[in-house]
C-alpha cells in the first residue's frame, strides 16, 4: 500500500492545538480515533509513546514523524497533523515542529510500513513543498498538495 | 497454447492485493503447466534511507529488517500453502535490497515470462515522492506484466480450482 492511499480529509487535521510534545502525541493519535481508523487510542498512544522515549522523532525544518509497531491497529494509518504556531517537539534542529506525520502499524506489515515512512523521509527533503503544507488553510488543501493537484 | 507462457513469477508484499494476485497466478499455472514463482523483497534500501533521515535508530534498522526477514517467511509460506492446495508446487524467492530492482534482477534470473502483481494504487499523485515500486516494476520488467484485480472474482476463481 503506497502512502498516497491512506490520505484523505477525515485524516487531517489543521491546526493542532496541543501547545506542548504529550499534548501533540494524543491529539495526532485522535485524530485517528475520530476517523474511525482506531478503537484502542491509549494502546495506539502507549507505544508512540515509548518509541519517542528512545529518541524524538523530530527532524529538522519543522517536521516529526512519530511512528510505532502497535497490534492495536489491523493496517497502516497515518495521521497528518499541521500546526503553524510550531510546537517544541525536541527536534534535531532545536527548532519548533509544524507538520506531525504519524504512522502507526500492525507488527506483521513491516514492509509497508518502511515503505510508507520512507515516502514521508522523501516528502521531508523538499522545502518548498513542506512550506506549502504548513502554510494550508484545511485539510482539503492539504490533500490536493499530497495528490500534486 | 500451454508453451505460451513457461514460467510465472508473482511478487508478494503481504498485502491482500498481491494474495489476490497470487491467487490468481495459481490458476493461471495450473491451467498453462507453467511453473510458478513466489517473490518477496526485503526492502532494505528503504530502511537504509531511514536510517540516514534519522526517522530510524539504528536498533530500529535491525528490527524492522528482522520483522521483514519474518514476514518474508511467513507470506511466501502462506502462498505455497495456497499452491498447494491446487497441486501446485512453487518455488519461494526472497531477496534484499530495492524492491523494483530486486523484482526485474528476478525476472531476469529465472527468465520469466509473466511477472504478475497485485493491484496498484487506485490514487495517482504528481508528486515525485510518491513512487509505487511495483508501478516501478511494471514499467521496468523485461517480461509481460498482468496485474490482477476484482478480488471477489479472482477468489471464486481460486476456490473452484479443482
Amino acid at each position: 500500500m503506497a502512502l498516497i492511499d491512506l490520505i484523505n480529509k477525515n485524516i487531517v487535521k489543521i491546526p493542532l492545538v496541543s501547545t506542548n510534545k504529550p499534548a501533540v502525541l494524543r491529539e495526532l493519535v485522535q485524530i485517528l480515533k475520530d476517523a474511525d481508523e482506531i478503537e484502542d487510542i491509549d494502546g495506539v498512544l502507549n507505544t508512540v509513546q515509548e518509541r519517542e522515549y528512545k529518541q524524538s522523532t523530530g527532524l529538522q525544518d519543522g517536521i516529526a514523524v512519530p511512528h510505532a509497531k502497535t497490534v492495536a491497529v489491523t493496517s497502516l494509518k497515518l495521521a497528518l497533523g499541521i500546526a503553524p504556531q510550531g510546537i517544541d517537539f525536541d527536534c534535531l534542529d532545536g527548532e519548533p515542529a509544524k507538520l506531525f506525520f504519524l504512522l502507526v502499524a500492525p507488527p506483521d506489515m513491516s514492509g509497508p510500513h518502511v515503505q510508507a515512512l520512507a515516502e514521508i523521509a522523501k516528502l521531508a527533503q523538499s522545502k518548498a513543498f513542506c512550506r506549502a503544507l504548513a502554510k494550508a488553510d484545511n485539510a482539503q488543501e492539504v490533500v490536493d498538495l499530497m495528490k500534486g493537484e | 497454447m500451454s508453451n505460451l507462457i513457461k514460467k510465472i513469477m508473482v511478487y508478494v508484499d503481504g498485502t491482500e492485493q498481491s494474495v489476490t494476485a497470487a491467487q490468481y497466478a495459481i490458476c493461471l499455472a495450473c491451467s498453462t503447466d507453467a511453473e510458478m514463482f513466489a517473490h518477496y523483497v526485503i526492502n532494505t534500501k528503504a530502511v537504509e534511507d531511514l536510517l540516514k533521515a534519522k526517522i530510524f535508530l539504528q536498533d530500529e534498522q535491525v528490527d524492522y529488517e528482522h520483522d521483514m526477514e519474518a514476514d518474508a517467511e511467513r507470506y511466501l509460506n502462506y502462498i505455497d500453502d495456497l499452491a498447494r492446495q491446487k497441486g501446485l508446487p512453487i518455488a519461494k524467492k526472497r531477496s534484499k535490497g530495492t524492491i523494483h530492482q530486486e523484482i526485474v534482477n528476478a525476472v531476469k534470473e529465472e527468465n520469466i515470462d509473466l511477472l504478475v502483481l497485485g493491484e496498484l494504487s487506485r490514487i495517482r499523485s504528481r508528486r515525485d515522492e510518491f513512487y509505487d515500486e511495483a508501478e516501478r516494476a511494471l514499467r521496468t520488467a523485461p517480461c509481460s506484466v498482468l496485474i490482477v484485480k476484482d478480488e471477489d472474482r479472482v477468489w471464486n476463481i481460486y476456490d473452484s480450482l479443482v
